[in-house]
């Protein structure tokens, strides 16, 4: 558990008057070298978070476990190096493994499992789907209201008033979504853009976000002959935001996106029912209608 | 070119409102039976259903309703198109089915176009309940807008 009450960014939040938010609570874990918050409206009670965040931080734990590069003798590890083969190894990295190729398959390759050293990297699908196991595992625990946020990939449910306290100005019962922000890549202190998840039937649930330079996305230009990231090399997309039906699709194309460039947006706003918020490397803004005022 | 498409609307419309009429098909809660087809879907033949403004077929034909075209196959996918006649004109034109199985319509209204900052959803960090972002480090959650948020929640 992070504590986080002496962090610079507090005081924003006494700005706002109290009652005009619903009122949530919050806990955080590390784990896959970032850090998970999940949020539940108040009315869950204290118990039922903190039950709710075991569960979670347990699956997410077990799943680095198995597929982190980070730790030397985890599966994924033994398999890079290649002590073991993929047939024997466990049936989670064989599924896993098997989606992402896949999605390799659905993105004509600019999602790619395999760096172009050969070695099998599954980082960029592991938190994805690890978000989506803990959503399951929310729901049957019986929550209807979460919003789980892995280092800036975001699942919801239901609605952050799904609870007795009703913020002001919103109608008991009502069907308000989950207020996200997306960070500007230029300046990570201010917002770029906002989308509502969740809250009513048919809404998207899931907004994941992949960056040209960050550490973690594990991203290379596809058809790219060294290990070069996208950054660093000829990505035309500093940050590509995507909101989807399930989390898994949602960080696949963002990632797919920023690896394939134009041709990849394109095919993946014809291709799949998403929203799309693309910020070019020079800052400029490609958006579908979703992301539009 | 509008005039012409809205008398033929309107007298395809008239024409088609009676055999319907004639042919006492029964359309949706209006109590009026009909059956049209628009200016739009020139050859198409085929019939729509009408939601006519007012009770009486034929007065509803010249006194205006929502007429519904028949459904034509384009390549970017089925198409059906819906007008609005008030007093012999053509006032709206609304699309009532773009696509079923095919995608392309979708790829049209969906694609991802160029826009300024001030035309996207804009987002106050004190009125949001989560932040999306490309993968922070543990290290730079600490200083993320997610940990004040958190923070804020604890």
């Amino acid at each position: 558990m992070l504590r986080t009450s002496d962090l610079p960014g507090a005081a924003l939040q006494e700005s706002v008057p109290k009652e005009s938010r619903p009122t949530l609570q919050a806990r955080t874990f590390n784990c896959m070298g970032t850090v998970i918050s999940l949020t539940l409206p108040s009315a869950s009670g204290e118990d039922e978070l903190v039950a709710a965040t075991a569960v979670v931080e347990r699956l997410f734990a077990g799943l680095d476990e198995t597929f982190s590069l980070y730790r030397p003798e985890s599966e994924a590890s033994r398999l890079a190096r290649a002590e073991i083969k993929l047939p024997d190894t466990s049936e989670d990295m064989r599924r896993l493994y098997a989606d992402a190729v896949g999605w390799r398959l659905a993105t004509e390759g600019a999602f790619n499992p395999e760096r172009p050293d050969g070695v099998l990297d599954l980082s960029g699908i592991v938190k994805g789907h690890a978000i989506q196991e803990a959503g399951t595992s929310l729901l049957a625990l019986g929550l209807r209201g979460f919003c789980l946020n892995a280092g800036g990939d975001v699942l919801v449910s239901g609605s952050p008033g799904s609870s007795s306290v009703v913020p002001a100005g919103v109608a008991p019962g009502s069907r308000e979504p989950w207020r996200a922000g997306i960070v500007d890549p230029e300046d990570r202190r201010t917002l770029i853009a906002g989308y509502r998840l969740g809250g009513q039937a048919g809404a998207k649930l899931a907004l994941a976000t992949s960056g040209s330079a960050e550490r973690g996305d594990h991203i290379w230009t596809a058809g790219a002959g060294s290990l070069l990231r996208t950054g660093s090399a000829a990505s035309v997309f500093r940050q590509v935001s995507v909101a989807a039906a399930d989390i898994v699709t949602a960080d696949v194309l963002a990632t797919a996106i920023v690896a394939g460039g134009l041709p990849m947006l394109d095919r993946a706003t014809d291709g799949w029912d998403i929203e799309v918020l693309a910020v070019r490397a020079g800052g400029e803004l490609l958006a579908t209608p979703g992301f539009r005022r | 070119m509008r005039i012409r498409a809205a008398v033929s609307a309107a007298l395809a419309s008239a024409g088609i409102l009676l055999a319907g009429w004639q042919s006492g098909t029964f359309v949706e809660d209006t109590g009026s039976a009909a059956a049209s087809t628009s200016a739009g879907t020139a050859g198409a033949g085929s019939s729509g259903s009408s939601t006519a403004g007012s009770a009486g077929a034929g007065a509803a034909a010249k006194a205006g309703g929502t007429y519904a075209g028949s459904v034509v196959k384009t390549r970017f996918g089925a198409v059906q198109v819906q007008i609005t006649v008030k007093a012999g004109s053509i006032t709206d034109v609304e699309a009532l089915q773009l696509t079923d199985d095919d995608r392309k319509s979708i790829q049209i209204s969906n694609r991802a176009a160029p826009l300024l900052r001030a035309e996207v959803l804009a987002a106050q960090s004190a009125d949001v309940q989560t932040i999306g972002g490309a993968t922070v480090t543990s290290d730079a959650y600490l200083n993320s807008l997610q940990a004040a948020i958190d923070a804020a929640n604890l």
